[in-house]
């Protein structure tokens, strides 16, 4: 009959996406938001990893006075224990990072194969899985996670697992979604008329269409698993034998630190973890922006068109 | 009626929920490892009477299959056991934690919901522009922010002005109405301001991405055609329609609000249920812990019920 | 003898970003007499429905507008979308694709209708709801109907109630844009049927916007063909289709599968240019049958031809060759 139907608006000739894989550097280059975000995480690890060299001082050794106030050699002061606080936020970074980072990687696991699971499989397993996800979202994580800690005893591996086995759910749906739509994709229903077995098809076309979105995913949990660290750690129930950004703010908290007024042992670990949560953020929502564009045009806005003088063509006379 | 199928679904599904919470209560607490300590009966500076009415009470030396269904029965009943700490039944004192949290947190809550929506639409509406960069920027600042963090830093700065600790002040005999509504609004100021602002960030964002959807509709651009004004537009097609996703995110986030009140309920030492889980934890109340946990995924429950069927209201499309 | 509605020289340029721009609209100029029936036709992309958009002033920020819409000797684009939005509905009214979401789905139809007349100040209340009835009446569908939400018509009934919405305030143009694409065939012929009587039967002036021919000869009495963004042919719609002055046009209808004839399908070969570079020469000379030597480097005008015809084809100003 005629030409294909579009939909109404004008034809943007958009800019190609090239292949999935690279999508996190690019956005990374062109997106100032996923830029400052991805180089606060970096500076963080890179501190982090170095602490025990650039650290100033010993994070157990007590070098002056509780509480002695910041001046050029110590730059924030003293804690509780008369200990740099400086060298104990690079110390404390650490562990928080780890605990972050591992509980991440717990959930990730998880949510991943579940959500592969689901979008992959269908059917009833879909249904099931679901199901089991929509129970574990109702359940509010955090009191949960004080219940088993509380019962199971504090230890840093107790407290990945904790955190790990309540963040699982963002991802699983996440991840679920898209490997719905990849599998739709005519490229995978031909290895499957071609008799191509299951994992072959995960790994070779599926995982690769779905990385990025994982990584947007993962970035993200990360910063809620470091706050539900501090969390746990500002109620007791962080790993009393390591010193984490948590357990830094309780330590203060708990010695009185605001009546003595040495807000240098609150302020600063707690920017610290603002500072890191902020990066990952960043870096998370640019990277989901990005896997998923919004093309459309706003059909109000502030803004009106703008009007240009008249160009004028000289019509022809005849 | 429309949907009644819908509303019983809903319905049976949150009553399911609350029951495999219970479930999940009774096995973290009954049988993990150690027990014997979490014994409901284990009630200290009580008399060996009321241990053995406990005792009876939930059958505890009974199997533990039994152990559950007699739980079950008890909870019916509202029986919780006794705290460790005070000696009282364990729903007497969650009730008035109860009643004290729920101001706090409801005015919390309605703030960050109102300067939420109104930092969204401003940022959807002005896309592009510095406006909107600024205020996404501020929210998910304030985002970022552990509560408890947060909760100190404006201790800190207040606490020459206002009062950083409890519910009202306890030095005050016999106060006028007048000096204790003051006083308790005094008290109720710091922490739920914390609680909004740091609830405020999640909602902007929810609220802008909800709004850049419905802005992209056709029947947007259907309205302006008919010639209505903006305002007109934004209100009664672009925000109506966003209201959809909005509920059921802002639902979702109901979760977090009980995690931001325990910990805020921490630092302001409000009497309130979040104070009590922590107090709990202190003192290893088990039998605290365990109602206290029951009761906060039973509310989350019931926001997430309340929002579901808010959503059916909204949206005429449901009919399933 | 001045025409109802005038575009003249209308422009339109996207902005992409970085400094480039799409020039979607350049430099269209219609005219449209009360009564009159003007179909805007061509491929998807070609810039017919940015053009409609253009004159109702309805574009994003993201756009710019040079020309004049002139209506009843008024320049209505000169203070931009405060003067526009004075005339949308109670003098130009538009009827959308019926999409689904064309209508506010948590509204039902009749409040739809009646908030485009108290807008208008046209009605309100009791009067109000008195005007939907016999607003949906005249479009075929049951008065109580009106009560229902858009998701619960089809959509046929759906784009009835679009158009029975675009005349609450009588206006005296109606522009429909590509009203029965997303229909069925049964459906389609139903809503040109109404769209013809109620034109007639209430004096309408009709800009129709489609890509589907058959549409436009059922219905108008003059087209105009766009390509790339510009008019390179315009005149009485059987002009255009027996003596075409314009390859395109001629490729165009030859591309409609004729139910009556043997003749094989003719696709016009190639894509239409990309709009975000400026263009030499004739638009249409990489896919152009009867393309020469001036094609790819001289832009042809316009041209008035005999009659009210217009073309913009070399071909016309070398008499031999056009046989």
């Amino acid at each position: 009959m005629s030409v294909a139907v579009r939909q109404p608006g004008p034809v943007i000739e958009a800019e190609p996406i090239r292949s999935r894989r690279g999508i996190v550097w690019e956005t990374i280059k062109r997106r100032p938001s996923a830029a400052l975000g991805a180089g606060i995480l970096l500076v963080v690890v890179v501190c982090a990893v170095l602490a025990p060299w650039i650290a100033p001082y010993d994070p157990h050794e007590q070098v002056g006075p509780v509480f002695g106030r910041p001046s050029w050699s110590h730059p924030l002061g003293l804690d509780d224990g008369g200990i740099d606080m400086l060298s104990l936020l690079m110390w404390g970074c650490r562990i928080s990072l780890v605990v972050g980072f591992a509980a991440t990687f717990v959930s990730m696991v998880i949510g991943g194969t579940i959500g592969l699971a689901a979008g992959y499989f269908g059917g009833r397993t879909d249904n099931v899985l679901m199901r089991i996800t929509d129970y574990f979202l109702v359940i509010p994580d955090v009191p949960l996670m004080i219940v088993v800690a509380a019962i199971w005893g504090p230890s840093l591996f107790h407290i990945v697992i904790v955190i790990g086995i309540l963040l699982w759910t963002s991802t699983a749906r996440v991840i679920r979604a898209q490997v719905k739509s990849v599998r739709e994709r005519v490229y995978v229903k031909r290895a499957r008329a071609l008799g191509a077995g299951h994992t072959r098809i995960v790994v070779r076309h599926v995982l690769p269409q779905v990385a990025p979105l994982l990584i947007a995913n993962t970035v993200l949990t990360i910063a809620v698993a470091i706050f539900d660290e501090t969390a746990l750690a500002f109620l007791g129930l962080g790993d009393p034998s390591r010193i984490s950004l948590g357990k830094v703010i309780e330590n203060a908290f708990q010695r009185a630190a605001i009546s003595t007024g040495a807000w240098w042992a609150i302020v600063p670990p707690g920017a610290l973890v603002a500072v890191i949560i902020l990066g990952c953020s960043l870096l998370g929502g640019a990277l989901e922006d990005a896997l998923n564009p919004r093309l459309r045009v706003a059909h109000l806005s502030a803004k009106s068109f703008r009007l240009r003088p008249l160009v004028g063509r000289s019509p022809d006379a005849v | 009626m429309r949907g009644a199928d819908y509303v019983i679904k809903r319905l049976a599904f949150a009553v399911l929920t609350v029951f495999i919470a219970v479930t999940i209560n009774f096995a973290l607490f009954r049988l993990a490892p150690g027990s014997a300590v979490t014994n409901l009966a284990r009630v200290p500076h009580a008399t060996p009477e009321t241990r053995q009415a406990l005792k009876r009470q939930f059958g505890l030396d009974k199997s533990k299959f039994q152990q559950y269904l007699i739980y079950l029965q008890q909870l019916a009943h509202g029986n919780l056991g006794i705290s460790f700490a005070n000696s009282q039944p364990v729903a007497d004192n969650l009730r008035t934690a109860l009643i004290n949290s729920v101001p706090m947190v409801f005015l919390g809550t309605i703030f960050a919901i109102v300067l939420g929506t109104l930092t969204g639409i401003v940022a959807a509406w002005r896309r592009g522009t510095k406006t909107e960069g600024a205020s996404l920027t501020t929210a998910l600042t304030f985002y970022s922010m552990p509560t408890h963090w947060l909760g100190l830093m404006l201790v800190i700065l207040f606490a020459g002005t206002l009062p950083t600790g409890g519910m009202s002040d306890e030095f005050l005999i016999d106060p006028s109405f007048t000096t204790h509504v003051k006083d308790l609004g005094e008290h109720i100021l710091l922490p739920s301001l914390t609680l909004g602002l740091v609830l405020y960030g999640e909602y902007t964002l929810i609220v802008r991405s909800a709004m850049l959807e419905t802005l992209g509709e056709d029947y947007v651009l259907t309205a302006r055609a008919k010639g209505l004004k903006p305002w007109a537009i934004l209100r009664r097609h672009a925000l109506r329609n966003a209201l959809l996703p909005i509920t059921t995110l802002v639902a979702l986030s109901l979760g977090y609000i009980v995690a931001g009140a325990i910990l805020i309920e921490t630092v302001f030492s409000w009497p309130g249920i979040g104070r009590a889980v922590y107090d709990a934890v202190l003192q290893r109340d088990y039998p605290m812990l365990q109602g206290a946990f029951l009761v906060l995924t039973c509310s989350v429950v019931f926001f997430n019920l309340v929002a579901d069927l808010l959503y059916f209201r909204l949206d005429p499309r449901i009919t399933e | 003898m001045s025409s109802l509605l005038e575009l003249d020289d209308l422009h339109v340029w996207f902005d992409l970003g970085e400094g480039r721009e799409l020039h979607a609209v350049q430099g269209v100029s219609l005219s449209l007499d009360a009564g009159q029936r003007l179909g805007l036709v061509g491929e998807s992309g070609c810039g017919k429905t940015t053009t409609v958009l253009g004159l109702l002033g309805l574009l994003p920020p993201s756009a710019s507008v040079s020309g004049r819409v002139v209506f009843n000797g008024k320049d209505i684009l000169a203070g931009g979308e405060d003067s526009i939005r004075p005339h949308r509905w109670t003098d130009l009214a538009i009827v959308f694709q019926g999409a689904m979401n064309a209508l506010n789905p948590v509204q039902t139809v009749s409040a739809q209708i009646v908030e485009a007349l108290e807008v208008h100040d046209s009605a309100s209340g009791r009067a109000a709801r008195a005007r939907v009835g016999e607003l949906l009446e005249a479009v075929g569908i049951p008065r109580d109907r009106g009560n229902r939400y858009p998701h619960e018509f089809s959509g046929g009934m759906r784009q009835r109630a679009a158009i029975a919405m675009a005349l609450a305030c009588n206006p005296s143009v109606l522009v429909a844009d590509e009203p029965t694409t997303a229909l069925d065939v049964m459906v389609q012929a139903q809503i040109l049927e109404l769209l013809d009587a109620l034109c007639r039967d209430f004096g309408l002036a009709l800009l129709l916007v489609t890509h589907d021919l058959p549409v436009v000869a059922q219905l108008c009495d003059r087209a105009a063909v766009m390509y790339a963004g510009e008019i390179v042919e315009q005149g009485p719609v059987d002009a255009l289709f027996h003596d075409s002055r314009h390859p395109y046009t001629r490729l165009l209808f030859a591309a409609t599968p004729d139910l009556h004839s043997d003749g094989a399908l003719a696709a016009i070969p190639g894509a239409p240019p990309r709009l975000d570079r400026p263009l030499e020469g004739c638009p249409f000379h990489p896919r152009c049958d009867r393309v020469f030597s001036r094609c790819p480097h001289e832009h042809p005008a316009l041209k008035r031809l005999d009659g009210d015809r217009e073309a913009a084809c070399h071909l016309n100003d070398v008499p031999a060759e056009v046989a």
